[in-house]
This record gives C-alpha cells, sequence and structure tokens, in this order.
C-alpha cells in the first residue's frame, strides 16, 4: 500500500489547539455539550481524513494560503491515530455523563484537552508517540 | 465552583508549559552530545569509496526525497536505506533518535557527516563542506 501523502503538520496542531481551548472553556462553564461535540469533530477528520475535519478544513483554507510553506511534511498517520485515541476518550467521557458520571465525563475530557494542548504548544503528541511504537513493533507499508 | 475549576484550568496549563520547556531542554542537550559512532559496518558500504547511510522509518514523510537527493546530488556515492523500525540494535548503536537522519561514511566505515532532518541534508547538499565530494 503506498504511503499517503504528506500534509503540513501545522494544521494537526491547529486543531490540537482547537480542540484544547474548546475543552478547556467547556470546562470552565460546565458546558458538557462541547465533549461529544468535539469527538464528534475529531471524528471527521480521523476516519474519513482532513478534508472533512472542520478545523482542518478552515486551517487549509484560510490559514495556511497567509504562511509560508512548511520546513518539513509529515505523515498523516500518526496525528490521525492519535486523533482516533482522542475520539475513544471523548466518546467514553460523553458516555460518562450521559450515565451520570459528570467528573469521570471531565476527567477524560481534561486527559484529551492536556495532551492535545501539549501537542500544540511543545510539539510533542503523545498519540502520535503511541502509533510509532506501534509501528516498531509491528512495521506498516511506507 | 467556577473558581476551581479555574484553578484546575491553570495547573493543566502550567502542566503544558512546565512539559515544554523540559521538553526543549532535553531536545538541546541530545542535540549538543557529540555522540561516538562505531564503524559503518562493510555490508551497508560493500566496498564503497563513500557511503551514504538514510535512516528511515515507515512513517517518515521526507525520507524518500531526501534519499533521491542524495543519489542526484552524489552520483558516485553508495547510498544505502535503512527502516530503523526493522533494523532497532543498528539505530540504537549510531544513536538514531529520528527520521530520516543520514550518516556518511568513508572507505573505511569512519562516519565523517551526520544530518539530523531533511533540512539539514538540503543545506549540505547545496553547500557541502569545503574537502568533501559531492
Amino acid at each position: 500500500m503506498p504511503a499517503p501523502a504528506p500534509i503540513d503538520p501545522r494544521g494537526p496542531r491547529f486543531n490540537q489547539a482547537v480542540l484544547s481551548v474548546a475543552l478547556l472553556t467547556g470546562f470552565l462553564v460546565d458546558w458538557r455539550p462541547v465533549v461529544p461535540l468535539f469527538a464528534l469533530v475529531l471524528l471527521a477528520g480521523a476516519a474519513l481524513g482532513p478534508k472533512y475535519g472542520p478545523f482542518l478544513v478552515f486551517y487549509a483554507k484560510v490559514i495556511r494560503p497567509r504562511l509560508a510553506p512548511p520546513a518539513e511534511m509529515e505523515d498523516p498517520r500518526p496525528p490521525r491515530f492519535a486523533a482516533a485515541v482522542g475520539v475513544v476518550f471523548l466518546t467514553a467521557g460523553a458516555l460518562a455523563f450521559a450515565a451520570g458520571h459528570a467528573g469521570l465525563g471531565w476527567a477524560l475530557a481534561l486527559m484529551v484537552a492536556a495532551l492535545a494542548g501539549l501537542s500544540a504548544a511543545t510539539g510533542i503528541c503523545v498519540g502520535c508517540e503511541i502509533y510509532l511504537v506501534l509501528a516498531r513493533r509491528r512495521p506498516v507499508a511506507g | 465552583m467556577f473558581m476551581a475549576r479555574g484553578v484546575i484550568v491553570i495547573v493543566i496549563l502550567f502542566a503544558i508549559a512546565l512539559a515544554g520547556r523540559l521538553y526543549r531542554a532535553w531536545r538541546a542537550r541530545l542535540q549538543d552530545e557529540k555522540p561516538i559512532h562505531p564503524l559503518v559496518p562493510d555490508s551497508l558500504r560493500a566496498g564503497a569509496d563513500r557511503t551514504w547511510v538514510v535512516f528511515t522509518s515507515p512513517y517518515c514523510a521526507t525520507c524518500g526525497p531526501v534519499e533521491a537527493s542524495l543519489r542526484a546530488s552524489d552520483p558516485g556515492a553508495r547510498v544505502v536505506k535503512v527502516d530503523a523500525t526493522r533494523e532497532p540494535h543498528l539505530a540504537e548503536s549510531f544513536s538514531i533518535r529520528s527520521a530520516p537522519t543520514v550518516l556518511l561514511a568513508d572507505v573505511e566505515g569512519n562516519v565523517t557527516a551526520r544530518l539530523v532532518g531533511a533540512q539539514a541534508v538540503d543545506d549540505y547538499v547545496r553547500r557541502p563542506p569545503s574537502g568533501v565530494a559531492g
């Protein structure tokens, strides 16, 4: 299977910044719908590709044309895997809210917010690192 | 309640900033280290005068262009690609931390250049140090 086309790494980082700010703001004002809402946002980008993630599209159409070309491109698979992990956590958080466990719901959402913020601010993408560890154990086509 | 949540958010932001600082310090220390390389094994060099060893990974988007760039800019040299995920012991022996990392070996296997990242390779190809063929 051929490797997917490389992407501008700033797109996923912008997506992660929006995700982190939205979840932290939602937590601050106790607006729980932000959790399932962003589970869907992440799911769109992770499952269908960057063309379907609303904030990835916003970055590509509005922000990227105003920036210099990226110094390096990156493989889209690690950030996509990281987004899929985020979907799992946010879905679990939404289910926890539905079951009446608000504390657990926010704990899961804040874990995603913290890791997304870390990746956006520093480039340390924990989900991507997990992907790389898995790839080393069972090399993927590339 | 709002105050308590605000404190939690501030703690999270502080933790992110702290992790960022620690990560940058760790990366800076890695870059300052001058690794002592073993000889590049003859199985990779195959007797060539100059051998470029390109350490790649399956998730590396820039490794293919880097390899092609080296082949085009130094046609007299041997260029070999090593998937660091399939050769972890070899990668570890050369302290490979990211892909692409490129080593230039002389006829005896001594590492005479180490380039980390596509940009470093591009800079090297455009302006090779004097005394280095390419």
